[in-house]
């Protein structure tokens, strides 16, 4: 019985042959270039000079005088793009969250043969072109848009609001875009769960909110962390929403590497902040899972 | 405080629509009861008959489309099952995945605002209480279906409930182990002194653990009364059927009197049968009555009521059933305990059969 089963697993590894190439081929070869580029010179005209140098680096952090390049000072440009793109990302994964839960609810507890329309809704805006998507928001949100002519309509206001190339604006573009992919695994999530043990905490004499926080959040907490991973990361490297609707003063960390990599004419700069991004993300998802298994550990003790 | 308010549980008039229309489905039809406080208290019906309806209509987790519920006096319209002084044992147990056995107990006195010292205290007597104290810190994924059920009950009791609702608790426990669960939870009742409404399909289970029964089929309660009285005296044909074994024999009518009718037995003696409250059959006419397959006693050919051959024996452990047929061919099965100096009667055999005096009951319908 065992002998087959073993040189099965012998060679079934090769199934996921394919997948492993792209894979290798695909995110690590230019992860490799990405990485080596940082350690390069920048040449005259965009591209590298194959000449080892940390500068790339070192101008992630720090800014020269142009007059006198050994007088040193904190990159703040640099720094509030880094923080302003994890801030930024941290709304918008809270608000898909906020936003998300009662949407997924709502589907989850529609009758089953209901449910795949509503899941069909929610994916339609996939169905069309990100940079389409949020143009329509910009033209929602812009001094003569919708909302601002219906509001000097109305007499509301007397003067357009600002919401173009704010923060503001980038949160709700960024909110729209990423929306679906927070619902889809809270979904998932909720549809594996046993609606039963929500009657079973009303029984015991919970009330709506501690059914909510005692149930229903334990149940549905890997979808919670799915979708939390699919908002963040795309977030944090969103280049479009930022570029169209937060225009050149709320720059985020993929419209200062393309930056880099355009106009700015520094590729080892850009690689160097590309890396830094990544280290970020990853930092980000250590520290997040740690503070989940914490949080399951006390629970646990 | 009027006669109605005696009790832990009053249902008055309780009906029950499911959906509308043409699609309505009437679930629960006329539900009349009264239980006592402190009562082992069973629904028994076939599956879809609305046992679980009725419960979840006492839990609060459904609203009854028309009747009244008083559950210790207070009348329940409009309280949601988390302010109702009821517990409830899920068929599915419906144990809390990501908390340990301890805190699955412990989660109704959490929710009623307990100190933690009352709530560890209470929990640790209910862990001893069902014998789960060695597997407190366990998930409820790393123990058996049996201690899934002790754990169940053990969290629907923690609290106190005045009445605990026990939906097919045993259903899913195979024989040996349900067994045991059965006089588990009738020790538990005694000593909690709970009013217990247990749901179950099994006549035998609800037989052996039950102060009073109620039959149910398809939404109604054809009978309410203790097992002896359910079992003795089963109202009508359903009941008769469902609960044990029965014989049903279509017999003519030679006389009647008071409470009781001769009826005439294939082969020509008469016996007396009980007749049921207020009914007089006509004398010629043919009636149906019942007779439970232990009230019959084996005698010599042509000395007893009946005389009947021998089709075939089926071998059951404690007792032997025998199928014969009457002189006039209809079937009766009669159940003979087993002893070792007895052998089986062959098929084609012919026996007497002495049927028990008062076994012997005229059915309604
Ligand atoms: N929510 C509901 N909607 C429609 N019909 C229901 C609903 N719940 C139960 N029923 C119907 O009511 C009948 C009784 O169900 P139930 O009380 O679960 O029976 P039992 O527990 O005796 O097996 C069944 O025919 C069932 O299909
Ligand atoms: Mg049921």
């Amino acid at each position: 019985m065992r002998g087959p089963l073993i040189r099965g697993n012998g060679w079934k590894w090769l199934l996921c042959a394919p997948a492993l190439t792209v894979l290798l081929l695909a995110a690590s070869g230019p992860l490799l270039i990405v990485l080596v580029y940082s350690f390069l010179s920048p040449g005259n005209m965009g591209g590298v000079v194959w000449e080892f140098s940390t500068e790339g680096w070192f101008r992630v952090f720090f800014r020269r005088d142009i007059f006198e390049p050994d007088l040193v000072t904190l990159n703040h440009a640099h720094l509030t793009v880094f923080w302003r793109s994890i801030w930024l990302s941290f709304q918008t994964t809270l608000i898909c969250a906020l936003l998300g839960f009662p949407t997924a609810w709502f589907i989850a507890t529609r009758p089953p043969n209901t449910r795949t329309v509503w899941l069909f809704l929610i994916t339609i805006p996939f169905w069309t072109n990100l940079l389409i998507r949020t143009f329509a928001i910009q033209e929602v949100i812009r001094n003569n848009g919708t909302i601002n002519t219906v509001l000097l309509r109305l007499g509301v206001i007397d003067s357009p609001i600002q919401m173009m190339f704010t923060d503001f604006a980038v949160l709700l573009g960024m909110a729209y875009v990423f929306l679906p992919l927070m619902v889809l695994p809270l979904y998932a999530a909720m549809d594996k769960m046993d609606f039963r043990l929500v009657e079973a905490g009303y029984d015991l004499y919970a009330s709506r909110l501690m059914v909510l926080w005692h149930v229903i959040l334990p149940q549905v907490k890997p979808g919670f962390i799915a979708g939390s991973i699919l908002v963040f990361i795309p977030a944090i490297g969103a280049y479009v929403t930022p570029r169209v609707l937060g225009g050149g003063r709320t720059m985020m960390l993929g419209n200062l590497i393309a930056l880099q990599f355009g106009q700015g004419r520094n590729w080892p700069l850009g690689a160097a902040l590309a890396m830094l991004m990544l280290i970020v993300v990853v930092g980000a998802l250590i520290v997040y899972l740690r503070a989940l298994g914490r949080m399951e550990g006390e629970r646990r003790g | 405080m009027d006669a109605t308010d005696k009790g832990e549980i009053h249902i008055a008039g309780v009906n029950k629509v499911f959906g509308q229309g043409a699609s309505a489905f009437h679930a629960l039809t006329g539900i009349d009861l009264t239980i006592a406080t402190g009562e082992f208290f069973t629904l028994l019906g076939p599956s879809g008959c609305g046992k679980t309806t009725l419960l979840r209509v006492i839990a609060g987790f459904e609203q009854p489309t028309s009747g009244s519920l008083r559950i210790n006096g207070a009348e329940m319209a409009g309280l949601g099952p988390n302010r109702r002084p009821v517990n409830t044992v899920f068929q599915s147990y419906a144990l809390f995945p990501h908390m340990t056995v301890a805190q699955n107990i412990g989660f109704g006195l959490k929710m009623l605002g307990k100190s933690r010292s009352e709530i560890e205290a209470t929990t640790s007597d209910m862990l001893r209480l069902v014998r789960m104290e060695a597997l407190a810190e366990r998930r409820p994924s790393e123990i058996s279906g049996g201690q899934q059920q002790r754990v169940a009950l053990a969290r629907a009791l923690a609290p106190r409930p005045r009445v605990l609702l026990l939906d097919e608790p045993l259903s899913a426990l195979d024989l040996k182990l349900r067994k045991e669960m059965q006089s588990e939870l009738k020790r538990l009742q005694t000593e909690t002194g709970i009013t217990f409404v247990f749901v179950t399909h099994d006549q035998e289970e609800a037989l052996t653990m039950s102060d009073r029964i109620a039959v149910m089929s398809a939404g109604r309660i054809l009978q309410l009364g203790a097992p002896t009285d359910i079992y003795n005296a089963p109202v009508n044909r359903f009941v008769a059927d469902f609960i044990g074994e029965t014989n049903f024999l279509v017999l003519p009518v030679a006389q009647t009197g008071g409470a009781v009718a001769r009826l005439t037995l294939p082969g020509g003696n008469c016996a007396e049968a009980r007749l049921p409250e207020g009914m007089t059959p006509v004398t010629g006419t043919t009636v149906t009555a019942v007779i439970r397959p232990e009230q019959a006693a084996i005698v010599a050919p042509e000395t007893g009521d009946l005389t009947a051959r021998v089709e075939s024996a089926v071998f059951f452990g404690t007792d032997t059933h025998l199928h014969l047929t009457l002189a006039d061919g209809q079937p009766f099965v009669l159940r003979r305990q087993n002893r070792p100096d007895q052998q089986p009667p062959e098929p084609g055999a012919m026996l007497g059969l002495s049927l028990a005096s008062g076994a012997l009951r005229v059915l309604e319908d």
